[in-house]
Protein backbone atom coordinates (compact mmCIF):
# COMPACT_ATOMS: atom_id res chain seq x y z
CA UNK A 1 0.00 0.00 0.00
CA UNK A 2 1.44 3.42 -0.91
CA UNK A 3 2.52 5.64 2.00
CA UNK A 4 0.86 8.75 0.55
CA UNK A 5 -2.56 7.17 -0.05
CA UNK A 6 -5.42 9.64 0.13
CA UNK A 7 -8.85 10.10 -1.34
CA UNK A 8 -11.44 12.86 -1.63
CA UNK A 9 -15.08 12.72 -0.68
CA UNK A 10 -17.86 15.25 -1.19
CA UNK A 11 -18.91 17.67 1.51
CA UNK A 12 -22.43 16.21 1.64
CA UNK A 13 -21.11 12.66 1.93
CA UNK A 14 -18.78 13.70 4.74
CA UNK A 15 -21.64 15.42 6.59
CA UNK A 16 -23.69 12.23 6.29
CA UNK A 17 -20.78 10.16 7.58
CA UNK A 18 -20.33 12.45 10.57
CA UNK A 19 -24.03 12.27 11.39
CA UNK A 20 -24.18 8.48 11.04
CA UNK A 21 -21.01 8.01 13.13
CA UNK A 22 -22.60 10.03 15.92
CA UNK A 23 -25.96 8.25 15.64
CA UNK A 24 -24.26 4.89 15.96
CA UNK A 25 -22.62 5.93 19.22
CA UNK A 26 -19.16 6.57 17.76
CA UNK A 27 -19.30 10.37 17.87
CA UNK A 28 -16.20 10.79 20.01
CA UNK A 29 -14.41 7.63 18.88
CA UNK A 30 -11.77 7.13 16.22
CA UNK A 31 -12.90 6.81 12.61
CA UNK A 32 -11.09 3.50 12.32
CA UNK A 33 -13.08 2.03 15.23
CA UNK A 34 -16.37 3.03 13.62
CA UNK A 35 -15.47 1.69 10.18
CA UNK A 36 -14.17 -1.55 11.66
CA UNK A 37 -17.47 -1.95 13.55
CA UNK A 38 -19.46 -1.51 10.33
CA UNK A 39 -17.44 -4.13 8.48
CA UNK A 40 -17.71 -6.67 11.28
CA UNK A 41 -21.48 -6.23 11.58
CA UNK A 42 -22.27 -8.54 8.67
CA UNK A 43 -20.21 -11.36 10.18
CA UNK A 44 -21.87 -10.94 13.57
CA UNK A 45 -25.31 -10.84 12.00
CA UNK A 46 -24.62 -14.03 10.07
CA UNK A 47 -23.45 -15.83 13.19
CA UNK A 48 -26.50 -14.64 15.18
CA UNK A 49 -28.75 -15.75 12.35
CA UNK A 50 -27.23 -19.25 12.36
CA UNK A 51 -27.70 -19.59 16.11
CA UNK A 52 -31.29 -18.35 16.01
CA UNK A 53 -32.23 -20.58 13.08
CA UNK A 54 -30.74 -23.72 14.64
CA UNK A 55 -32.48 -23.04 17.91
CA UNK A 56 -35.84 -22.24 16.31
CA UNK A 57 -35.65 -25.40 14.19
CA UNK A 58 -35.10 -27.47 17.31
CA UNK A 59 -38.00 -25.81 19.12
CA UNK A 60 -40.37 -26.20 16.18
CA UNK A 61 -39.39 -29.84 15.71
CA UNK A 62 -40.04 -30.55 19.39
CA UNK A 63 -43.15 -28.45 19.93
CA UNK A 64 -45.03 -28.21 16.67
CA UNK A 65 -44.24 -31.10 14.32
CA UNK A 66 -47.00 -33.40 15.66
CA UNK A 67 -49.47 -30.56 15.55
CA UNK A 68 -48.65 -29.76 11.90
CA UNK A 69 -49.09 -33.40 10.88
CA UNK A 70 -52.43 -33.51 12.67
CA UNK A 71 -53.62 -30.31 10.95
CA UNK A 72 -52.58 -31.69 7.58
CA UNK A 73 -54.45 -34.96 8.16
CA UNK A 74 -57.64 -33.08 9.01
CA UNK A 75 -57.25 -30.79 5.98
CA UNK A 76 -56.47 -33.51 3.45
CA UNK A 77 -59.98 -34.22 2.24
CA UNK A 78 -60.59 -30.51 1.65
CA UNK A 79 -57.22 -30.13 -0.06
CA UNK A 80 -58.21 -32.90 -2.48
CA UNK A 81 -61.51 -31.17 -3.23
CA UNK A 82 -60.41 -27.55 -3.35
CA UNK A 83 -58.08 -25.49 -5.53
CA UNK A 84 -54.34 -25.35 -5.79
CA UNK A 85 -52.71 -21.92 -5.41
CA UNK A 86 -51.30 -22.66 -8.85
CA UNK A 87 -54.70 -21.66 -10.24
CA UNK A 88 -53.95 -18.09 -9.18
CA UNK A 89 -51.01 -17.90 -11.58
CA UNK A 90 -52.08 -15.30 -14.16
CA UNK A 91 -49.35 -16.11 -16.69
CA UNK A 92 -51.52 -18.83 -18.24
CA UNK A 93 -53.19 -15.97 -20.13
CA UNK A 94 -50.78 -15.13 -22.95
CA UNK A 95 -51.36 -11.36 -22.68
CA UNK A 96 -50.18 -11.12 -19.07
CA UNK A 97 -46.98 -9.12 -18.62
CA UNK A 98 -45.41 -9.44 -15.18
CA UNK A 99 -43.58 -6.14 -15.41
CA UNK A 100 -46.88 -4.29 -15.68
CA UNK A 101 -48.20 -5.58 -12.37
CA UNK A 102 -47.53 -4.71 -8.78
CA UNK A 103 -48.75 -6.11 -5.49
CA UNK A 104 -49.09 -4.36 -2.18
CA UNK A 105 -48.54 -6.56 0.88
CA UNK A 106 -50.40 -5.36 3.97
CA UNK A 107 -48.99 -6.43 7.33
CA UNK A 108 -50.18 -5.45 10.78
CA UNK A 109 -47.06 -3.69 12.00
CA UNK A 110 -47.53 -0.52 14.09
CA UNK A 111 -46.50 1.84 11.29
CA UNK A 112 -49.71 1.12 9.43
CA UNK A 113 -51.77 2.85 12.08
CA UNK A 114 -49.19 5.50 12.86
CA UNK A 115 -48.94 6.57 9.21
CA UNK A 116 -52.66 6.10 8.42
CA UNK A 117 -51.65 3.88 5.52
CA UNK A 118 -54.95 2.03 5.20
CA UNK A 119 -56.88 5.28 4.91
CA UNK A 120 -54.40 6.59 2.35
CA UNK A 121 -54.67 3.39 0.33
CA UNK A 122 -58.49 3.28 0.56
CA UNK A 123 -58.67 6.77 -0.90
CA UNK A 124 -56.16 6.11 -3.68
CA UNK A 125 -56.74 5.03 -7.26
CA UNK A 126 -54.35 2.07 -6.92
CA UNK A 127 -55.49 -0.71 -9.22
CA UNK A 128 -52.86 -3.34 -8.42
CA UNK A 129 -53.07 -6.50 -6.38
CA UNK A 130 -53.69 -6.46 -2.63
CA UNK A 131 -52.10 -9.26 -0.62
CA UNK A 132 -53.33 -8.97 2.93
CA UNK A 133 -51.73 -10.82 5.83
CA UNK A 134 -54.48 -12.53 7.82
CA UNK A 135 -53.83 -10.44 10.92
CA UNK A 136 -54.46 -7.23 8.98
CA UNK A 137 -57.63 -8.39 7.20
CA UNK A 138 -60.32 -7.04 9.53
CA UNK A 139 -58.68 -3.63 10.00
CA UNK A 140 -58.03 -3.32 6.27
CA UNK A 141 -61.66 -4.06 5.42
CA UNK A 142 -62.87 -1.70 8.13
CA UNK A 143 -60.66 1.06 6.71
CA UNK A 144 -62.20 0.69 3.27
CA UNK A 145 -59.49 -1.46 1.68
CA UNK A 146 -62.03 -3.94 0.37
CA UNK A 147 -62.31 -6.32 -2.61
CA UNK A 148 -65.08 -4.09 -3.98
CA UNK A 149 -62.58 -1.30 -4.40
CA UNK A 150 -59.55 -3.50 -5.12
CA UNK A 151 -60.74 -6.41 -7.24
CA UNK A 152 -57.53 -8.45 -6.98
CA UNK A 153 -57.72 -9.05 -3.26
CA UNK A 154 -55.96 -11.96 -1.53
CA UNK A 155 -55.50 -13.03 2.05
CA UNK A 156 -52.68 -15.32 3.22
CA UNK A 157 -52.52 -17.64 6.25
CA UNK A 158 -49.44 -19.63 7.24
CA UNK A 159 -49.60 -19.72 11.02
CA UNK A 160 -50.83 -23.10 12.27
CA UNK A 161 -52.25 -22.17 15.67
CA UNK A 162 -56.00 -22.28 16.26
CA UNK A 163 -56.11 -18.67 17.52
CA UNK A 164 -55.61 -17.52 13.92
CA UNK A 165 -59.29 -18.29 13.35
CA UNK A 166 -60.00 -14.97 15.08
CA UNK A 167 -58.59 -13.08 12.11
CA UNK A 168 -61.55 -14.38 10.07
CA UNK A 169 -64.19 -14.35 12.76
CA UNK A 170 -65.89 -11.01 12.09
CA UNK A 171 -69.05 -9.89 10.27
CA UNK A 172 -67.01 -7.67 7.96
CA UNK A 173 -65.12 -10.75 6.70
CA UNK A 174 -68.48 -12.45 6.10
CA UNK A 175 -69.61 -9.37 4.17
CA UNK A 176 -66.69 -9.37 1.72
CA UNK A 177 -65.54 -12.99 1.89
CA UNK A 178 -66.96 -14.11 -1.43
CA UNK A 179 -64.79 -11.57 -3.25
CA UNK A 180 -61.59 -12.53 -1.41
CA UNK A 181 -59.21 -15.24 -2.60
CA UNK A 182 -57.52 -17.11 0.23
CA UNK A 183 -54.06 -18.70 0.16
CA UNK A 184 -53.59 -21.29 2.90
CA UNK A 185 -50.79 -23.64 3.81
CA UNK A 186 -51.72 -27.32 4.11
CA UNK A 187 -50.76 -27.33 7.81
CA UNK A 188 -52.97 -24.43 8.89
CA UNK A 189 -55.37 -25.33 11.67
CA UNK A 190 -58.58 -26.73 10.10
CA UNK A 191 -60.78 -24.49 12.28
CA UNK A 192 -59.10 -21.41 10.76
CA UNK A 193 -59.69 -22.61 7.21
CA UNK A 194 -63.26 -23.58 8.04
CA UNK A 195 -64.04 -20.10 9.40
CA UNK A 196 -62.62 -18.53 6.23
CA UNK A 197 -64.62 -20.99 4.13
CA UNK A 198 -67.81 -20.08 6.02
CA UNK A 199 -67.14 -16.42 5.20
CA UNK A 200 -67.19 -17.33 1.51
CA UNK A 201 -63.44 -17.04 0.94
CA UNK A 202 -62.30 -19.38 -1.83
CA UNK A 203 -59.48 -21.56 -0.49
CA UNK A 204 -56.29 -22.09 -2.51
CA UNK A 205 -53.74 -24.48 -1.04
CA UNK A 206 -49.97 -24.53 -1.07
CA UNK A 207 -47.17 -26.22 0.83
CA UNK A 208 -45.17 -24.36 3.46
CA UNK A 209 -41.63 -25.70 3.07
CA UNK A 210 -39.79 -26.67 6.22
CA UNK A 211 -38.16 -30.10 5.90
CA UNK A 212 -38.19 -30.81 2.17
CA UNK A 213 -34.40 -30.96 2.14
CA UNK A 214 -34.41 -33.97 4.45
CA UNK A 215 -35.35 -36.31 1.60
CA UNK A 216 -38.16 -38.44 0.31
CA UNK A 217 -39.40 -39.35 3.77
CA UNK A 218 -39.61 -35.76 4.91
CA UNK A 219 -43.05 -34.49 5.83
CA UNK A 220 -43.05 -32.04 2.90
CA UNK A 221 -42.38 -34.83 0.40
CA UNK A 222 -44.67 -37.42 2.02
CA UNK A 223 -47.60 -34.99 2.28
CA UNK A 224 -47.01 -33.94 -1.34
CA UNK A 225 -47.34 -37.58 -2.44
CA UNK A 226 -50.58 -37.91 -0.51
CA UNK A 227 -52.00 -34.77 -2.13
CA UNK A 228 -51.01 -35.98 -5.61
CA UNK A 229 -52.93 -39.21 -5.00
CA UNK A 230 -56.26 -37.51 -5.76
CA UNK A 231 -57.29 -34.56 -7.96
CA UNK A 232 -53.90 -32.80 -7.84
CA UNK A 233 -51.67 -34.93 -10.10
CA UNK A 234 -49.14 -32.10 -10.37
CA UNK A 235 -49.17 -31.31 -6.68
CA UNK A 236 -49.23 -27.82 -5.18
CA UNK A 237 -46.82 -24.88 -5.24
CA UNK A 238 -44.45 -24.85 -2.28
CA UNK A 239 -43.22 -21.63 -0.75
CA UNK A 240 -40.54 -20.47 1.62
CA UNK A 241 -42.48 -18.85 4.45
CA UNK A 242 -39.55 -17.04 5.99
CA UNK A 243 -41.19 -18.02 9.27
CA UNK A 244 -44.11 -15.60 9.10
CA UNK A 245 -47.08 -14.50 7.07
CA UNK A 246 -45.53 -11.18 5.98
CA UNK A 247 -42.60 -12.85 4.27
CA UNK A 248 -44.95 -15.54 2.92
CA UNK A 249 -47.14 -12.83 1.40
CA UNK A 250 -44.08 -11.31 -0.28
CA UNK A 251 -43.25 -14.73 -1.77
CA UNK A 252 -46.88 -15.33 -2.84
CA UNK A 253 -46.94 -11.92 -4.58
CA UNK A 254 -44.14 -12.65 -7.01
CA UNK A 255 -43.94 -16.42 -7.05
CA UNK A 256 -47.64 -17.30 -7.31
CA UNK A 257 -49.30 -14.06 -8.44
CA UNK A 258 -46.38 -13.11 -10.72
CA UNK A 259 -46.25 -9.43 -9.82
CA UNK A 260 -42.82 -8.06 -10.63
CA UNK A 261 -43.09 -5.20 -8.14
CA UNK A 262 -43.95 -6.03 -4.55
CA UNK A 263 -44.48 -3.21 -2.08
CA UNK A 264 -44.75 -3.66 1.68
CA UNK A 265 -46.71 -1.74 4.27
CA UNK A 266 -47.06 -2.70 7.92
CA UNK A 267 -44.05 -5.01 7.66
CA UNK A 268 -42.02 -3.55 10.53
CA UNK A 269 -40.48 -6.74 11.93
CA UNK A 270 -39.47 -4.78 14.99
CA UNK A 271 -40.61 -2.66 17.91
CA UNK A 272 -40.45 1.07 18.45
CA UNK A 273 -38.68 2.74 21.37
CA UNK A 274 -42.12 3.60 22.79
CA UNK A 275 -43.15 -0.03 23.17
CA UNK A 276 -42.96 -1.35 26.77
CA UNK A 277 -40.14 -3.79 27.49
CA UNK A 278 -42.57 -6.43 28.81
CA UNK A 279 -44.18 -6.50 25.38
CA UNK A 280 -40.86 -6.55 23.53
CA UNK A 281 -39.33 -9.29 25.66
CA UNK A 282 -42.30 -11.65 25.25
CA UNK A 283 -42.81 -10.83 21.56
CA UNK A 284 -46.13 -9.18 22.21
CA UNK A 285 -47.40 -10.99 25.28
CA UNK A 286 -47.64 -8.75 28.32
CA UNK A 287 -48.52 -11.57 30.69
CA UNK A 288 -45.05 -13.06 30.97
CA UNK A 289 -42.72 -10.55 32.60
CA UNK A 290 -39.13 -11.74 32.56
CA UNK A 291 -36.51 -10.21 34.76
CA UNK A 292 -33.46 -9.49 32.65
CA UNK A 293 -30.47 -7.21 33.05
CA UNK A 294 -31.02 -4.75 30.23
CA UNK A 295 -27.38 -3.68 30.31
CA UNK A 296 -25.95 -7.16 29.91
CA UNK A 297 -24.17 -8.07 26.65
CA UNK A 298 -26.59 -10.97 26.15
CA UNK A 299 -29.57 -8.65 26.40
CA UNK A 300 -28.04 -6.39 23.77
CA UNK A 301 -27.58 -9.39 21.48
CA UNK A 302 -31.14 -10.54 22.05
CA UNK A 303 -32.67 -7.08 21.67
CA UNK A 304 -30.44 -4.97 19.41
CA UNK A 305 -31.52 -1.43 18.62
CA UNK A 306 -30.88 -0.54 15.03
CA UNK A 307 -31.10 2.71 13.16
CA UNK A 308 -33.08 2.70 9.93
CA UNK A 309 -31.50 5.45 7.82
CA UNK A 310 -34.13 5.14 5.09
CA UNK A 311 -36.97 6.14 7.37
CA UNK A 312 -34.81 7.92 9.97
CA UNK A 313 -36.03 5.90 12.93
CA UNK A 314 -34.74 3.48 15.53
CA UNK A 315 -36.12 -0.01 15.75
CA UNK A 316 -35.74 -2.62 18.50
CA UNK A 317 -35.59 -6.24 17.47
CA UNK A 318 -36.47 -9.22 19.64
CA UNK A 319 -35.12 -12.70 18.80
CA UNK A 320 -38.22 -13.61 16.79
CA UNK A 321 -38.02 -10.40 14.76
CA UNK A 322 -34.30 -11.01 14.22
CA UNK A 323 -35.22 -14.47 12.93
CA UNK A 324 -37.79 -12.97 10.54
CA UNK A 325 -36.07 -9.81 9.39
CA UNK A 326 -32.59 -11.17 8.68
CA UNK A 327 -34.19 -13.91 6.56
CA UNK A 328 -36.54 -11.58 4.67
CA UNK A 329 -33.66 -9.29 3.77
CA UNK A 330 -31.62 -12.29 2.66
CA UNK A 331 -34.42 -13.64 0.46
CA UNK A 332 -35.01 -10.23 -1.11
CA UNK A 333 -31.32 -10.14 -2.02
CA UNK A 334 -31.56 -13.64 -3.52
CA UNK A 335 -34.85 -13.11 -5.39
CA UNK A 336 -34.80 -13.18 -9.21
CA UNK A 337 -33.64 -9.98 -10.88
CA UNK A 338 -37.11 -9.27 -12.24
CA UNK A 339 -38.49 -8.87 -8.70
CA UNK A 340 -38.50 -5.30 -7.39
CA UNK A 341 -39.14 -4.93 -3.70
CA UNK A 342 -40.36 -1.60 -2.39
CA UNK A 343 -40.70 -1.00 1.32
CA UNK A 344 -43.32 1.67 1.96
CA UNK A 345 -43.76 0.76 5.63
CA UNK A 346 -42.15 4.04 6.74
CA UNK A 347 -40.76 2.38 9.85
CA UNK A 348 -39.30 -0.90 11.01
CA UNK A 349 -36.05 -2.56 10.05
CA UNK A 350 -36.45 -3.79 6.47
CA UNK A 351 -33.91 -1.89 4.41
CA UNK A 352 -30.74 -2.67 2.50
CA UNK A 353 -29.64 -4.27 -0.72
CA UNK A 354 -32.34 -4.47 -3.43
CA UNK A 355 -34.93 -2.79 -1.19
CA UNK A 356 -36.18 0.56 -2.39
CA UNK A 357 -37.63 2.52 0.52
CA UNK A 358 -40.25 5.14 -0.26
CA UNK A 359 -43.33 6.60 1.39
CA UNK A 360 -46.64 4.94 0.57
CA UNK A 361 -47.74 8.18 -1.03
CA UNK A 362 -44.75 8.04 -3.39
CA UNK A 363 -45.48 4.40 -4.23
CA UNK A 364 -49.12 5.17 -5.01
CA UNK A 365 -48.07 8.06 -7.22
CA UNK A 366 -45.69 5.90 -9.25
CA UNK A 367 -47.66 2.65 -9.42
CA UNK A 368 -51.26 2.28 -10.46
CA UNK A 369 -51.47 -1.33 -11.60
CA UNK B 1 -14.25 20.27 0.63
CA UNK B 2 -11.29 17.96 0.62
CA UNK B 3 -10.64 15.28 3.23
CA UNK B 4 -7.53 13.19 3.41
CA UNK B 5 -7.65 9.82 5.09
CA UNK B 6 -4.22 8.85 6.29
CA UNK B 7 -3.26 5.25 6.76
CA UNK B 8 -1.73 4.44 10.13
CA UNK B 9 0.36 1.30 9.91
CA UNK B 10 -0.52 -1.42 12.41
CA UNK B 11 2.03 -1.85 15.16
CA UNK B 12 2.57 -5.04 17.07
CA UNK B 13 0.64 -3.66 20.05
CA UNK B 14 -2.29 -2.74 17.79
CA UNK B 15 -2.46 -6.31 16.54
CA UNK B 16 -2.34 -7.67 20.06
CA UNK B 17 -5.07 -5.27 21.14
CA UNK B 18 -7.17 -6.34 18.19
CA UNK B 19 -6.83 -10.02 19.04
CA UNK B 20 -7.70 -9.35 22.69
CA UNK B 21 -10.68 -7.24 21.64
CA UNK B 22 -11.95 -10.01 19.37
CA UNK B 23 -11.45 -12.55 22.10
CA UNK B 24 -13.49 -10.45 24.56
CA UNK B 25 -16.12 -9.93 21.89
CA UNK B 26 -16.43 -13.64 21.24
CA UNK B 27 -17.03 -14.18 24.96
CA UNK B 28 -20.03 -11.88 24.59
CA UNK B 29 -21.43 -13.93 21.69
CA UNK B 30 -24.87 -15.30 22.21
CA UNK B 31 -24.74 -19.06 22.57
CA UNK B 32 -27.38 -21.45 21.33
CA UNK B 33 -28.25 -22.63 24.82
CA UNK B 34 -28.59 -19.07 26.13
CA UNK B 35 -30.86 -18.26 23.25
CA UNK B 36 -32.94 -21.38 23.71
CA UNK B 37 -33.25 -20.76 27.43
CA UNK B 38 -34.50 -17.26 26.78
CA UNK B 39 -37.06 -18.33 24.17
CA UNK B 40 -38.49 -21.01 26.44
CA UNK B 41 -38.67 -18.68 29.46
CA UNK B 42 -40.17 -15.74 27.59
CA UNK B 43 -42.91 -17.78 25.96
CA UNK B 44 -42.20 -15.90 22.73
CA UNK B 45 -43.43 -17.89 19.76
CA UNK B 46 -42.91 -17.38 16.09
CA UNK B 47 -45.38 -18.41 13.45
CA UNK B 48 -43.47 -20.90 11.37
CA UNK B 49 -40.04 -22.18 10.47
CA UNK B 50 -37.57 -20.90 7.92
CA UNK B 51 -36.75 -23.59 5.38
CA UNK B 52 -33.10 -24.37 4.72
CA UNK B 53 -31.73 -26.88 2.25
CA UNK B 54 -28.44 -28.05 0.80
CA UNK B 55 -29.99 -27.12 -2.55
CA UNK B 56 -29.98 -23.38 -2.06
CA UNK B 57 -32.26 -22.71 -5.05
CA UNK B 58 -35.03 -24.76 -3.37
CA UNK B 59 -35.04 -22.30 -0.48
CA UNK B 60 -36.83 -19.77 -2.71
CA UNK B 61 -39.72 -22.19 -3.29
CA UNK B 62 -40.85 -24.85 -5.75
CA UNK B 63 -43.29 -24.33 -8.63
CA UNK B 64 -44.94 -27.65 -7.84
CA UNK B 65 -44.37 -30.30 -5.20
Amino acid sequence: MPDDFNFTIGETTFAKMLARKKEMGFGDKEWDKWLDYIFTQNDTQKSTQDIIERCMKKLYDEQFYDYWVQNFALNLNNIWNESSAKELDPTKGSSYKMQEHSALVIGRGPSIKKNKHLELLANSDYNGTIVCCDGALITALEAGVTPEKFSNFYVVTIDTQDVIKEWYDDPIVDKYGKKIKGVFSTVVNPSTVERARQAGIKIHWLHALFDHGEGKKSFNQTSALMIRAKNHPNGLPAIQTGGNVGTSSWFVSWQILKCSTVALIGINHGWTEDDPWEVIISHGKTSLPLDMDKNSPIFKKLFPKIYNPEFNCNCILDPIFQYYSIALKEFITRSPNWVNTINATEGGCIFGKRIKCVTLRQFLTEYHN
Amino acid sequence: MKANFNIKKNTESDETAKVNEKSTESKKELTESEFEEFIVKSGAKGSFMIFRSAKKEDELGLEEL
